[in-house]
């Protein structure tokens, strides 16, 4: 079960483990780790790279979630949207309590591409909708608009300062971008 | 904003999205969702697509984390629930117990047994204050949890501050470089572009610096664009177009100033109906507005 895509698991199975968790059923987060850990672990890890502060990071992820479900509100999205926000808002506010950003935040995103190239025979599931078929349907352009916004933390004005690029342009390849991406599980 | 296309247009669903929206514009967007199924369906449409590029970069974590992190987060969760400090409970109220179902028994023979008698005040007297101790622990075991929940809230709060912040330290210089640009006649050449026959009504300007190389479009009134359209700024130079950028759909609705790409030379300045993102040359026939520096 865990091997399920995340993105398809029933609302109904989510519902249930957010009231196990609701409720203060502790074996619930055992499941929810063995569920969501390497989907968290895999944004964490690529927005603040050290092993050692993604392993600090899940945990904190672990426990806010535990603290704040109760404000979970299934209406405004699934449950693995809100607990994905939750760590890449815990692993950017990481980064940007080291002051990691300014110095070397572009070099780090392409350290981290290369790192995860090499790990990705042993890590990836088949089963899910990988890497290899994203960089298939986005053009590098979009990809790296969307790994700024999305694993550097940075606003589409950032990025745009960044790139040497109108905002226009970072929000229309931004936009291209997430429709490519909505389409892939339609 | 009042029909859905305009917010599905607005690009706030996708700042939505990628979390760069503050917690009023946050409720806002929510709201509107809630209103127009068309913005709910995109809205989800766009946080599944973000949702499958966070799943795609999927990492195990390393061996031994797991033991390692869950451990430590269930210790953390479990101080914070009752189950824990109850834990401890049963070997002390064994005999607590244990003394006062004694204690008749013990009181009947009293006169014989005053040692055990001396012996089971005391530990009435423990048991009480046993009991005094455990329902003070559960008082500040409340109190405890009161404050972590207050504490977590007022955190959540500054962090909303902060960004809150962010967002307007950002608006604020985007501003100030507007008014700059329209405050330096010195610096940023007016050039206006007027309808061509097709579309009389048609009015934009921009403002070009030649030697920065600046190009900032502001647009006074542009015909509505056909789905799957942007209007692109073309400057010319010796007669040759030379592509200044795709207008947002904020600049076209005449939202404000939008900075372009930076353009060495020119003597006059078109925007035409291009397919989304622009395209390399101008499409001539859907030539909208022209103006000569």
């Amino acid at each position: 079960m865990p091997d399920e895509p995340l993105i398809s698991i029933p609302t109904a199975a989510e519902a249930a483990l957010v009231s196990r968790l609701r409720a203060r059923d502790e074996t619930a987060m055992t499941e929810f780790y063995d569920r969501y850990s390497a989907a968290l672990y895999g944004v964490i890890q690529r927005i603040v790279k050290a092993e050692d502060e993604a392993e600090d990071v899940l945990q904190e992820a672990l426990v806010k979630i535990w603290h704040a479900i109760e404000s979970y509100d299934p209406s405004k999205g699934r449950l693995f949207t809100w607990v994905v926000n939750i760590s890449r808002n815990l692993a950017i506010d990481k980064i940007r309590s080291r002051q990691h950003r300014v110095s070397s935040r572009t070099q780090g995103l392409d350290d981290s591409l290369a790192a995860q190239r090499q790990a990705a025979p042993a890590t990836f599931r088949p089963e899910h909708v990988g890497l290899q078929e994203i960089t298939k349907q986005l053009v590098p352009e979009q990809r790296q608009v969307i790994d700024l916004l999305y694993f550097g933390g940075f606003t589409q004005s950032e990025a745009a300062e960044e790139l040497n690029l109108p905002l226009g342009t970072v929000k229309t390849r931004a936009r291209t971008a997430l429709k490519v991406l909505a389409k892939l599980i339609r | 904003m009042e029909n859905y296309q305009e917010i599905l247009e607005s690009g706030r669903l996708e700042q939505y999205a990628l979390g760069e929206l503050d917690p009023a514009a946050r409720a806002e967007v929510e709201a509107q969702a809630r209103r127009y199924p068309e913005v709910r369906e995109e809205l989800d449409a766009l946080l599944a697509g973000l949702d499958v590029y966070a799943e795609a970069h999927a990492l195990t974590p390393p061996a031994g984390m797991r033991e390692r992190v869950l451990g430590r987060v269930l210790a953390e969760i479990s101080t914070a629930t009752p189950s824990v400090p109850a834990a401890p409970a049963p070997a002390p109220e064994v005999p607590t117990m244990r003394v006062l179902a004694s204690n008749p028994h013990v009181a009947s023979v009293a006169p014989v047994a005053e040692p055990a008698a001396r012996r089971s005040g005391w530990a009435i007297a423990a048991s009480i204050a046993l009991l005094l101790s455990l329902v003070g622990n559960a008082m500040l075991y409340t109190n405890l949890q009161q404050t972590r929940s207050d504490l977590a809230l007022a955190l959540g709060e500054q962090t909303r501050f902060a960004s809150a912040t962010q967002v307007m330290e950002r608006r604020l210089s985007a501003t100030q470089e507007q008014l700059h640009v329209l405050r330096s006649p010195d610096e940023y050449k007016l050039v206006a572009l007027a309808g061509t026959p097709a579309h009389p009504t048609a009015r934009a300007r921009v403002l070009f610096n030649k030697a920065a190389h600046r190009v900032y479009v502001d647009v006074a009134q542009l015909p509505p664009l056909p789905s799957g359209k942007q209007y692109q700024l073309w400057a010319l130079d010796q007669g040759k177009p030379v592509d200044a950028g795709v207008l947002t759909a904020a600049t076209t609705a005449g939202d404000g100033l939008q900075q372009m790409k930076d353009i060495t030379s020119a003597q006059a300045f078109a925007m035409t109906v291009e397919p989304t993102g622009g395209s390399a040359g101008p499409t001539l026939d859907t030539m909208t507005v022209i103006g000569n520096i």
